[in-house]
């Protein structure tokens, strides 16, 4: 009986100094926390719910946003010709950005792979490098190329192939151009990534059962890399729909998309209402297409496996 | 010749690219060096003349040391602020763990143009004026992110055995963060520290709503000036940046290697 009970007040202790501990390792993580949440809901949750608070407000000239409530911003985006416009050109330029950036990255990763030492790192990292050099500075680079009596419109007069330029800078042409070029990295990396976790026996089965190196890349390579080519196909996209400075210096006021539109209503026109509304448009569609794209990308993963 | 063929193919399709890849960034180096006064390529002429003509232009300077300072700012606090929520991510369970990793996460989401826009009104609303705090505030924001992500890479896999065992000899805990813990996810947090300073340096979306007419960092800075001007200054600039990427890069490559820096980051 004495024994029970002092086993029982043994536990009780033990209980009790587990539950401190626990309450002081809750404590921990919430500390570690702090700075990080703290910062982020004062400087970036907060400025967002303000900012969609105030694209529900009326436009008032003298200082941008007026007292009244309305729903006007959204409903003269959705009911014009102009700006619905701008939302499918967006949309269309991210789309054939995505689909060439696919096209283009795919033998690169797939080179990249198959390639073993240190040649395999000077490539990643002549791949990767346009990620490090200023965004800007790369635009500037197509400008110089694009231009009317640039580069590449020299070139093709010096060819004979046309006489008068062409205009190449300040189409959706040059904004696709620059796109590929600045969101390149990303799939080349996503593609890189599905391409090395290929069990080389699966392809070595392939060659054994008489498939030559173009019939084993398109049944056995190309279907077991769709994962990878789906992912970077959403990073691009989502990137590609809500870029700014692309389009910003490739593209100008003569390719106006959804980022440049909320820009102008910002920073020129100081309609902060309808800036809002369209910048909370644009956050709508980059997150519906990721859902989406996840969606199919789980189907995708699953067909894989069954296979 | 089966083999052989397409092989070839490849080998031609994907030199293109490189090309693709390389052109404007030799377009811009080698035009720098024109003896013309507006950019022409291929370049008229070799000079120095457009490095030189930097020194009237005090401007670009001031927003170069402005654009390091923000970013190594940036790249600090980011990598401090971001070890720490890693640590309590990885180690920790705790009730809304995935809100907050979700919240973390979500600036990957949101375009930087609307954060920008929201970032301007609430700093005029609460009187924060153009300052490099207010960038880097901005920028901690665009950049922790990466930092969690790399970070987390390298905890994960991490064995926490070694640390119980510093622990049994007598260590405190912040000794043994800093004598085990931080060796061994090092690549992690200095692959987030060199991302956060790019992202940082290389920001023009939100910078451009932050800016005013004294704090203009270097992006900014290129950018409105080829709004109005097409002289090779800017191309001047330019190259020094590359080349400064360049070096960097080197430096990086020396200490980490290219494949670890990249690797972690899947």
């Amino acid at each position: 009986m004495q024994a029970e009970l002092e086993m029982n007040q043994e536990q009780e202790i033990q209980f009790k100094q587990m539950k401190k501990k626990k309450s002081k390792k809750r404590l921990d993580s919430w500390l570690l926390l702090l700075p990080a949440l703290s910062i982020f809901i004062f400087f970036f949750l907060l400025p967002l719910v303000f900012l969609f608070i105030t694209s529900f407000k009326t436009f008032d000239a003298a200082t941008g946003i007026g007292h009244d409530w309305t729903l006007q911003n959204y409903a003269k985006f959705i009911t014009d010709q102009f700006y619905l416009g701008v939302l499918w050109r967006t949309v269309k330029i991210a789309l054939i950005t995505t689909l060439a950036a696919v096209i283009i990255s795919y033998p690169v990763a797939y080179q990249i792979t198959k390639i073993r030492g240190r040649m395999k790192n000077y490539l990643t990292l002549l791949v990767l490098s346009p990620l490090l050099i200023s965004m800007v500075i790369r635009c500037y680079g197509w400008v110089i190329l694009l231009s009317n009596n640039g580069v590449v419109n020299n070139a093709l007069m010096k060819m004979g192939l046309i006489d008068k330029p062409l205009t190449l800078l300040y189409t959706e042409f040059s904004v696709v151009v620059g796109m590929v070029h600045v969101l390149f990295p990303y799939m080349v990396l996503s593609i890189m990534g599905s391409l090395e976790r290929i069990d080389p026996s699966v392809i070595r089965a392939s060659q054994n059962l008489g498939a030559g190196p173009i019939r084993t890349f398109f049944s056995v390579v190309l279907p077991l890399t769709l994962p990878g080519i789906f992912a970077g196909s959403v990073m691009v996209f989502s990137l590609a729909v809500s870029s700014f400075v692309t389009p910003a210096i490739l593209g100008g006021p003569q390719v106006k998309v959804m980022s440049f539109l909320t820009y102008e209503q910002v920073s020129t026109i100081l309609n902060w209402p309808f800036g809002s509304a369209i910048g909370f448009l644009l956050i709508f569609i980059a997150t519906i297409t990721i859902i989406i794209y996840s969606k199919l990308l789980t189907r995708s993963e699953k067909g894989v496996a069954i296979q | 010749m089966r083999k052989v063929l397409p092989k070839a193919c490849l080998n031609f399709f994907c030199i293109l690219i490189y090309i693709f890849l390389a052109a404007p960034i030799v377009v811009v180096l080698l035009s720098s060096l024109t003896t013309t006064e507006y950019i022409v390529f291929p370049p008229k002429g070799i000079t120095l003349r457009w490095y030189a003509e930097l020194i009237n232009h005090p401007e670009f300077m001031q927003s170069f040391t402005l654009s390091i300072t923000v970013a190594l700012g940036t790249s600090i606090i980011s990598t401090i602020i971001g070890t720490m929520a890693s640590i309590a991510v990885v180690r920790y369970e705790f009730r809304g763990k995935t809100a907050v990793t979700q919240l973390i996460g979500s600036p990957l989401l949101i375009p930087s143009v609307v954060f920008g826009v929201a970032l301007l009104q609430f700093f005029s609303w609460i009187g924060l004026a153009a300052s490099p705090v207010a960038l880097v505030v901005g920028h901690f924001i665009l950049t922790i992110p990466f930092v969690m992500r790399l970070v987390v890479a390298s905890l994960v896999g991490f064995d926490r055995s070694i640390e119980l065992a510093a622990k049994n000899l007598g260590a405190g805990s912040l000794r043994v963060f800093f004598q085990i813990t931080l060796p061994v996810i090092k690549s992690g947090v200095i692959a987030g520290a060199i991302f956060a300073f790019i992202t940082s340096f290389d920001d023009l979306t939100v910078a451009l709503f932050i800016v005013s007419t004294d704090v203009v960092t270097l992006p900014v800075r290129i950018y409105t000036y080829m709004q109005y001007q097409y002289d090779p200054i800017i191309t001047s600039v330019s190259s020094i940046m590359i080349l400064l990427t360049v070096i960097l890069m080197v430096v990086i490559e020396r200490i980490l290697g290219v494949g670890k820096v990249f690797s972690s980051k899947n």
